[in-house]
């Protein structure tokens, strides 16, 4: 009787064993969701987006919508979806964007935004929230004629600001109806207030906008300021360096398990014969 | 005879395995019938109560462990065993280990897929916007300059009251869609009126405010107006203001 008791007790262990190993993963699978920045040895390839090396890394694809959000506002805008691809080298980062573009004119720009550190932003350009103290966005802007990037800041509608220090670079090319604009920068800065540091492993926000820069023949730009199209946040990550430790802890896993199995069946086995 | 009892000892297993198979069963496809569908955490937690149970109830006394857990120390021991309860147990053996080395791998592995976000739809409103009553009358004029109010600032993203317009697909979380009967059905007007007055930027935390592409539109539209669009959204999209009358 007292051997079976202690039986008892081992198979609630191994219960309690399996049920906690076989616990359902709390989070969700998404789909495109994400960019994913690969990690690639040998170095990004510079502002170069017709590089070959980024007919390597995986390509996400967002929808964009008119900006509407605030006025002026606009009901229509040219780019429909962008598509993104990422990589990064342990040191530096390359973001290139990929989006239609019936003509090519000098007011064309496309833009990326990201939160700064732990506090939470609004997509749109960092306005104050009523109920939640919001943090500063850090906005990477390109734009056709100026041939550069602007490393900006903003908090709050007006307050669009370019940096004293200016980080990032990059290059758009136009070609059979498509822009390619290519962001690059150091994964880190020594300026954490102003920069969005890039951890490898972390996921953090990322927004987009475009700007179609054609001249109408009223003498307006088609798209300019808040007139632009725009995606509300989604996830970007740098991608961490392999990591094998799960398989570890699996080969450890299936070695104690095996153990005591053989402790049960060697106690079933005693309890039996006596 | 001896044999017939160890068959009967062997059915107390029986009972156990139904009772964790049809209560599966009732959580994953009776109960969603007039509930919504149970998450796979739950199914789990109530699973194992279930399995808690029935351990519990089959160690009550030494007869009953005896009957139950019996069986199962036989198959596990192998004593006697031969053909195809051999294999059997050679399976489950071989296959235990390795259910258990997946289940570690799976929880330790790195995650590729973005944190999951508990964002709730419906927050809780301040308190100066709990029970106000539409001061608008409700008349069909009113209702006429509603749904063109509503035509004017909301259809580019809510549509038709459908929350599938011209510029709904860049945002995340999508507008709202009125004709669900998840949406404004199960609210008053006086939430309804926060929302479109204070906007995405007046959620609380657990609403996700940073990614709200609702306007604050107390900045371009008096109150009356908001009230007016309330009662054009409510009769387009065919639903009622909750009430708790």
């Amino acid at each position: 009787m007292r051997g079976a008791h202690r039986l008892s007790v081992w198979c609630f262990g191994g219960i309690a064993l399996f049920f906690g190993t076989a616990a359902p993963d709390s989070g969700f699978a998404q789909e495109s969701v994400a960019v994913r920045a690969v990690m690639v040895k040998g170095g990004v390839p510079g502002e170069d987006p017709s590089a070959a090396a980024w007919n390597t890394v995986p390509v996400s694809e967002f929808p964009l919508s008119p900006q509407v959000h605030w006025a002026p506002r606009i009901g229509e805008v040219t780019a429909k979806s962008v598509k993104v691809r990422a990589m990064h080298d342990g040191q530096r980062m390359a973001v290139m964007l990929e989006y239609a573009d019936p003509s090519e004119d000098p007011d064309d720009a496309a833009a990326l935004e990201f939160m700064i550190g732990d506090k939470k932003a609004h997509f749109a350009h960092g306005q104050p929230m009523a109920q939640v103290e919001g943090g500063p966005v850090n906005i990477w802007y390109w734009k056709n004629k100026d041939a550069k990037v602007l490393d900006m800041n903003a908090k709050g509608f007006g307050t669009l600001k370019a940096q004293s220090q200016q980080d990032v670079t990059g290059k758009g090319v136009y070609q059979n109806g498509t822009w390619k604009v290519v962001f690059t920068r150091s994964l880190t800065t020594g300026d954490v207030d102003h920069d969005t540091q890039f951890k490898p492993g972390e996921f953090i926000n990322i927004a987009f906008a475009i700007w179609d820069g054609k001249k109408l023949e009223s003498g307006d730009l088609k798209e300019k300021g808040s007139q632009k199209a725009v995606s509300s946040w989604w996830y970007f990550r740098a991608e961490p360096p392999p990591d094998y430790s799960a398989y570890l802890y699996a080969a450890l896993a299936v070695g104690l398990a095996a153990v005591f199995q053989f402790v049960i069946i060697r106690k079933l086995r005693k309890g039996r014969s006596t | 005879m001896k044999r017939k009892g160890r068959a009967l000892k062997g059915g107390a297993l029986l009972s156990p395995a139904i009772l964790i198979v049809g209560m599966y069963l009732f959580l994953k496809f009776v109960l969603p019938l007039f509930t919504a569908p149970l998450p796979a955490s739950l199914i789990f937690l109530y699973l194992a109560l279930t399995v808690t149970g029935i351990l519990i109830f089959n160690t009550l006394s030494g007869g009953s462990m005896e009957a139950f857990f019996g069986p199962i120390f036989r198959f596990l021991s192998g004593d006697g065993q031969a053909g195809p309860m051999k294999v059997a147990r050679l399976l489950v053996l071989i296959l235990f280990p390795l259910l258990v080395g997946w289940q570690t791998y799976a929880s330790t592995a790195p995650s590729d897929h973005p944190p999951a976000e508990n964002r709730t739809i419906h927050p809780a409103p301040p308190g100066e916007f709990v029970g106000l009553s539409n001061p608008v009358p409700n008349t069909p004029e009113n209702v006429m300059m509603g749904k063109g109010l509503f035509a004017a600032f909301c259809s580019p993203c809510h549509g038709n009251f459908d929350g599938m317009g011209p510029a709904a697909k860049g945002f995340t979380p999508p507008p709202a869609n009125f004709v669900d009967p998840g949406t404004i059905a199960q609210l008053q007007e006086s939430y309804v009126f926060w929302r479109i007055k204070n906007g995405g930027v007046g959620l609380p935390i657990e609403g996700m405010p940073w990614k709200s592409a609702m306007p604050r539109w107390e900045v371009e539209l008096k109150d009356e107006q908001i009230w007016k669009i309330i009662m054009g959204e409510y009769d387009g999209a065919h639903q009622k203001p909750r009430t708790w009358e």
